[in-house]
Parts: C-alpha cells; structure tokens; sequence
C-alpha cells in the first residue's frame, strides 16, 4: 500500500470513560456480550455548548445527549459479519478485511430508506414491538444471497465495476453497485442517482425521478409541467406517482494526500441540511460512516467490528441488537478524514429537492470557502456531442509547432475547437 | 516526418524538470504564437493506482473550452466509462468548477511561470 498508514480504530483519547450509563433503560439497553465487551471502553460525548449536528438536525450537547443518543443509536449499524452464507456459494464467509466501504455503502443507503420508509424522526428502541417496514427494512440488507442489498448482492455487483469479490471499493465503487441494485427494489422504488464529475445536473435529476414527463412530450425548461402533472396525479394517488424518492450520491476527492482546508467549512454544512444522509469515506484505508460534526471532530458509525451473521428467524420480529450501535459515536478531528469522499442526500418529494438546490446555490455564495461540486441547471448540450466536435489534435498546428519548438524534448498537444 | 520518440511517463513533475526562467521562456514563446490557447500542464497523481498515464504532458487549449469539454476529452483519451471516478485538482489542491472556461480557469490560477497545473486522480480504495 502506497499509504500504510496504520492508524489504529481511535478509541484512544485520554478521557475514556467506561460507558455504563447510570439511567437504567441505557444499562439494560447495552447488550454485554463477548463482541461488544471488547468495545465497551468509548469515550464519552462531549461536554460543550457547541452544536452538535445529526444528519440535518441540531442539538445541545449539554441539555439533549439523551437525544443526541437516541438519534445515534436509531441509525442502522453495518458492521462486519461472519458466518454468513458464501458469497456466489464458494466465496466468502466473513467480510472482515475488505468489507468496510461495502458496509458504509449499506448504511447510508440504509438511511436513505429509513426516511423514505419511517421517516427522519422516527426512533429504534430495543425490544420494542417491530413495525412491519421495519421489517422489511432490515431484511433488505440481511447477509443473504436475495436481499435487496446485502453484502453478497454489492460483492456480486462490483464484479461489472472491475471489482473482484473481496477487493476494497472506493466510495465511487459503492455508489455505482447501489445505483445498479436499487433498480430491481420494488419496493422502496427509489431513484439512486450518482453525479460524476462533481457536478450536480439538475434537468437530469428531474428526468429520472419523473420519467413520465418525457412521455407527456418534450421536458424543455423543467418549468412548465403543471398539464403533465396532474396527468400524474391521476396515474396514481401514491406520493412515488408524482416524485420517485431520491437518493443523491455525490462522489468528490478534495484533496490529493489531504482534505483541502477550502472545503471543510462546506462539508461541515452538509450536516446542517435537512436532506443530509452524511458522507461515506475514512481515514486512509478505513471506510467510516459519518453522520454529523461537532466542533472540529466528525461524528462517525464504524463498521469494524465483526458479529456474527444474523439467522433470519421463524417468527416474524428481526433479532435486531447488533444493527443498532449502542454506545456513544466515535469522533475524530476533521483533518484526518481521507480525501475521498461520498456525500448523501435525500430528496422524498420535488418541493424538497427544490429546497435542496436552493439551499446548495446559498452555500456557493459564502466566501472563503470552495464549494465542494457545482449545480448546474442542465448539461450544456456540447458536452452530449463533444465527440462530433473536432476537438481531435490540430496537426496543421502540431506540424508549425514542432519546426517551433524543433530541440524541445516534449510537445505541445493542441486541442482545436 | 521525422520518427517521434514516444514519450514516456516522467519520474520527475514537470516543474521540477525545468528552471522557472526555461518554463517562463516556453510559456512567452508558445503564448506570443498561438495567443487564443492557454498553456496547461497535466500530470497524473503521483500515487494513482487505477488510471493509467496520459502521453502527454503538455496541452495547448482554447479559450472558450470548458471544464466539462476538457475532462471529456481526457477521458475519452483514457477510454474510462461515465461511472468511473476521475478529478483534475488544479495546482493540486481544489476541484475546478465545471462550468467555467478554461480562460477563467487560467486566469485565476496560473503559475507564476505562466503555465496552468492540473492533476488528475480516481478516488482512494478503503478495506480495513
């Protein structure tokens, strides 16, 4: 590895506290067995007045950290599992080694469905009778080989991205197999779009989350579609008739061997907005799962500890404890975090994704800070035919150039429009 | 014509190959010669591990270009598919903006030698 940085999980830090809280539901709560005994030393919240922030949502580290854990702990945890099913019926048992980034893929993507399915407040408590969709929910990403989203369905479909099974995705990588996946989830029937380039097209966002409006005709100037909606409207009464959900992956590099100061500002306020599903990324080699900041120190889920694969069970309820993490979060400072990134949003109706644009171009203005991708109204139209373009090397050029530049030891190549 | 000598990948940045005055030199020659393209350097990350190296160092672009156009025409050269990751950070530190021209581009982040740096790279891999 280029980079053999062997930065230990951070659960160092001098103010380590046992984590046995005294409010007695918590004590019930933490689930002592031998996999979790090993992690019960974390460190505990913060006390600060500073914000804490939670995938869009703001709280007070000192008068909510009940809140603040019960929103946590609400989230779904992936970690790595063992004996699971082989992936492909011959391969893996256990993803320990090469899973992270897998797994931080299925956790943002988890999130995105607990929106769309529960909502953003909704909350887990343990032993709590489980709500079908719910159900669904964890069954989508059970260690199986049919699950919408399991680690066997995003190994299998890294394979088309170049990806061996049990070699380590990039953000990117997890991003593109989810895209792919969430086409055959009839259920959910949510749009998983990724934008390359960091670049942001919002007529293409639109066409993909109303495919109906390029067949009521022409999609010019997303502006006037009130006939075609209410075409829609009558489609259908379901709210996925006039908007299908969606889940906006964006995948960045900030930096080449760190995060660019510039950036750290807007990373920091994609937190803040309503539609944050966070950001899937690491320190070098470790994929993390962040879901908030305070201060200085990003707020993370880590998936590296290996539990044992979950048997679905007979009876309907999910044995659900390990996919809930149930201690405070891990932090680390916001310097650390590897360059390569994927931020998240969820858009469930248009309003929202309006509000999402309009909120993005606001954070543009701030000065001092570069923006981290650009939104675009629609993709200027050369770019589709910039092969037609003859954007070929100019040879007439070239052959000036090189009587020009006769002893140089290199060319210029001449791009020509 | 006279048989070209394929180039091969440098081991040394560019900068560092050349003396400030030998690029400024360069820059004022080819500038004076062809004054509607701006001069750019573009170089892979020295620690890219999955696209491969461009021949070409040096590129002659035109004004009116954009970003968007530019970064086609260097994937298109690297044959990547749309999915894959691909970032040019300009004097190794920010992303451009894809909708500017590479005139705004230079003229807001030229070097001092007069050439405007770029350098490309996909997206780390993350496993333990």
């Amino acid at each position: 590895m280029d980079t053999p940085s062997e930065l230990p999980e951070r659960y160092r830090v001098e103010r380590k506290q046992l984590y046995l809280p005294s409010d007695s539901f918590f004590f019930f709560a933490a689930t002592l067995t031998y996999d979790t005994l090993r992690f019960v030393e974390f460190e505990d919240f913060p006390e600060t007045s500073e914000p804490v922030w939670i995938l869009g949502k703001e709280y007070n580290a000192l008068t909510e950290k009940d809140e603040i854990l019960s929103d946590v702990t609400s989230r779904l945890w992936f970690t790595y599992r063992k004996n699971f099913p082989p992936i492909g019926g011959t391969g893996p048992t256990s993803d320990t080694g090469w899973g992270c980034m897998l797994r931080c893929g299925q956790m943002i993507l988890g999130e995105a469905l607990v929106c769309r399915h529960l909502g953003r407040d909704w909350r887990w408590a343990k032993g709590q009778k489980q709500r079908d969709e719910y159900i669904s929910l964890l069954n989508a990403f059970i260690d199986k080989k049919d699950s919408y989203y399991s680690i066997h369905q995003i190994a299998q479909m890294g394979v088309g991205e170049g990806k061996p099974i049990g070699q380590w995705y990039g953000p990117n990588t997890v991003a593109q197999v989810l895209k792919k996946l969430a086409v055959f989830d009839t259920w959910s029937k949510v749009v998983v779009h990724v934008a390359m380039d960091n670049t942001v097209v919002i007529e293409e966002i639109k066409r993909l989350c109303m495919p109906w409006l390029d067949a009521c005709g022409e999609l010019e100037g997303v502006g006037e579609l009130n006939g075609c909606l209410e075409g829609a409207c009558a489609m259908a009464e379901e709210e996925t008739a006039l908007w299908r959900p969606l889940v906006l992956l964006i995948p960045l590099r900030l930096g080449l061997s760190d995060i660019n100061d510039a950036y750290i500002e807007t990373l920091k306020q994609c937190f803040m907005l309503p539609q944050s599903l966070g950001v899937i990324g690491g320190k070098p080699n470790s994929a993390h799962y962040f879901i908030g900041y305070v201060g200085e120190e990003l707020i993370y889920l880590d998936p590296h500890t290996t539990q044992p694969a979950v048997e679905p069970s007979e009876d309907s309820q999910v044995p659900d404890e390990t996919y809930h993490c149930q201690h405070p979060p891990c932090r680390m400072h916001i310097c650390e975090l590897d360059p390569s990134i994927a931020a998240g949003f969820f858009c469930r109706t248009e309003d929202e994704f309006d509000d999402w644009c309009m909120r993005i171009r606001r954070l543009s203005c701030n000065r001092g800070t570069l923006p981290m991708f650009e939104l675009v109204d629609s993709q200027p139209s050369h770019m589709v035919s910039v092969d037609t373009l003859n954007l070929t090397p100019d040879f007439s050029d070239s052959d000036r150039l090189e009587r020009f530049f006769d002893s140089e030891d290199e060319e210029f190549e001449i791009l020509s429009l | 014509m006279a048989p070209r000598e394929k180039s091969q990948p440098h081991s040394k940045p560019f900068k560092l190959r050349k003396s400030l005055a030998t690029r400024k030199q360069e820059v004022a020659g080819i500038r004076a010669k062809f004054p509607n393209k701006v001069p750019v350097i573009i170089e892979r990350y020295d620690k890219e591990k999955y696209l491969p190296p461009l021949d070409k160092t040096k590129f002659l672009v035109p004004h009116e270009l954009t970003m968007t156009q530019f970064v086609t025409i260097i994937r298109n050269r690297m044959a990547l598919l749309p999915s894959q990751a691909f970032y040019l950070l300009i004097n190794n530190s920010g992303l451009a903006s894809m909708s500017l021209t590479m005139a705004q581009v230079y003229k807001e982040h030229q070097d001092e030698d007069g050439f405007l740096y770029m350098t490309y790279a996909s997206q780390e891999m993350f496993g333990r």
